[in-house]
């Protein structure tokens, strides 16, 4: 993988964030939280790169709700997200359509997040620093 | 004679912040505590209804002024010229960028605003009479590896003299005169396993000022050997530059003085004995004394290596107000 910089202050996947959501009165899904691992907020149009897999599968992106700001946004929509502020000390919560839930106990989540630092370019033509705010963990699902 | 007040940029903890260790409050509390006699807020790391000022923050503002005797004096704005996917923002757009945060700078009740070099020469031009009508001084921060002496700098000091403007200028950073190694950087790359010969060697094609490219064939099989020292190379060659002596930045520091609206106390790391080995603040203080320069010289701590940022911060502020002491 190319180079890409790394500042972490927080772990990316939030301890204990694991859970089931409901609508109806039925289980439609679950969700968890994540932080941007940098120092300061940015707008979801830097995001380059997003993606969910858990316990070793990727889940499709349609599948996913990106939540901030009281409001829900699908991935393929990040780059037209540039009035979307995503503060550096709020978490976002994602949440997966997945009627029926996740079984109990422990899952492994793992997020690609890819973003470029837009005030830091590296070239000519657009081009700005690649951060990595990847990150992963295992979640107990608790309901 | 210059009259010199010392502050704290937020950003200096933001670790605590960021951990979670401090709220809002909590830094702003620790950083009068610290000595500050106001602060510098990095609206895209602190305030919470960002880009805008909400009444509710406004409210929380005037609430910390009254209990801890300090408010925010500078807003530092960012110039997020690649926010998009696909394309930069035009000038257009970033000077309404620009406004945006000037309008949200005086809700504030900042009168210096910190932009950066995104915004052209020309942009600059563009916001003065916002600047003005809002009462907020715009200052372009000048960083490592620029300094008062660089083209990019003397481009905007064109500008500012056309315009005759008393609203646009300069934030420097004290990191731009450093005349040593980083101090974190060259520890880690230390605690990797590189010899110290190796950085030596490599600190000495910096100051010879062998250009970047001759630097890396010359270290290449010390670099493959010691694969941390390229991002030490590089570092050396980027945001952390250094050179002999700072003489000729700091008489450019002079001239450029009365378009200074806030300074950057940049530093790595102060020791017990309040000394900052790559940046001599021994020789840049006494320079800024003997200016007519008023305004505040904001401690501004780059959290690299990770050592404590309340005792750090501490340190810087007794450093400065130490320097100015003898300066008197």
């Amino acid at each position: 993988m190319a180079f890409a910089m790394r500042m972490n202050f927080v772990d990316v996947v939030v301890s204990d964030s694991l859970k089931h959501y409901y609508v109806d009165g039925k289980r439609m899904g679950y969700q968890f939280d994540i932080r941007l691992s940098y120092y300061r907020g940015h707008f979801l149009s830097v995001i380059d790169e997003f993606g969910v897999k858990v316990d070793g599968f990727e889940v499709p992106v349609e599948r996913i709700k990106f939540c901030i700001n009281g409001k829900e946004f699908s991935p393929v929509e990040f780059d037209k997200c540039y009035t979307e502020f995503w503060q550096v000390i709020e978490p976002a919560t994602i949440r997966v359509f997945y009627p029926g839930g996740l079984p109990e106990g422990e899952h492994q989540i793992d997020v690609t997040l890819m973003f470029h630092s837009p005030y830091m370019p590296i070239g000519p033509d657009h081009q700005y620093m690649p951060v990595d705010s990847c990150g992963s963990k295992t979640l107990a699902i608790t309901d | 004679m210059a009259n010199i007040k010392t502050g704290i940029t937020l950003f200096s903890l933001g670790t605590p912040y960021l951990k979670g260790e401090l709220d809002l409050e909590g830094v702003i509390r620790t950083a009068a505590e610290m000595g500050a006699e106001g602060y510098e807020i990095v609206a895209s790391q602190m305030i919470p209804s960002y880009p805008y000022v909400s009444d509710e923050f406004i409210a929380f503002i005037n609430k910390c002024r009254d209990k801890y005797g300090i408010g925010p004096t500078c807003y530092a704005a960012n110039m997020d010229r690649g926010m998009l996917r696909d394309r930069d923002l035009t000038e257009d757009e970033m000077v309404a960028r620009a406004i945006t945060d000037i309008i949200s700078a005086n809700r504030l009740g900042c009168t210096v605003m910190r932009e950066q070099y995104l915004l052209s020469p020309n942009g600059l031009k563009r916001i003065a009479p916002y600047a003005e009508a809002y009462n907020v001084k715009v200052g372009i921060e000048i960083h490592n590896p620029d300094s008062p002496i660089t083209q990019p700098i003397l481009d905007y000091v064109k500008v500012i003299e056309e315009t005759g403007s008393k609203y646009i200028g300069f934030v420097p950073d004290f990191g731009c005169f450093a005349t040593a190694p980083n101090k974190p950087y060259w520890d880690r790359a230390l605690a990797a396993g590189a010899p110290l010969e190796a950085l030596e060697q490599m600190a000495q094609l910096r100051y010879d000022e062998v250009p970047q490219e001759e630097a890396m064939k010359t270290m290449m099989p010390t670099l493959q050997k010691y694969p941390v020292l390229f991002s030490t190379l590089s570092s050396m060659y980027g945001f952390v530059q250094f050179r002999k002596s700072c003489k000729a930045e700091l008489e450019g520091l002079k001239r450029i003085i009365p378009y200074c609206f806030e300074m950057h106390g940049k530093f790595h790391y102060v020791d017990e004995n309040l000394h900052e080995p790559a940046i001599p603040y021994e020789e840049i203080i006494p320079v800024v004394a003997s200016t007519d320069y008023d305004g505040y010289i904001v401690s501004e701590f780059e959290d690299e290596g990770g050592y404590p940022a309340v005792e750090q911060v501490t340190r810087h502020v007794a450093m400065v107000k130490k320097l100015l002491a003898e300066c008197k």
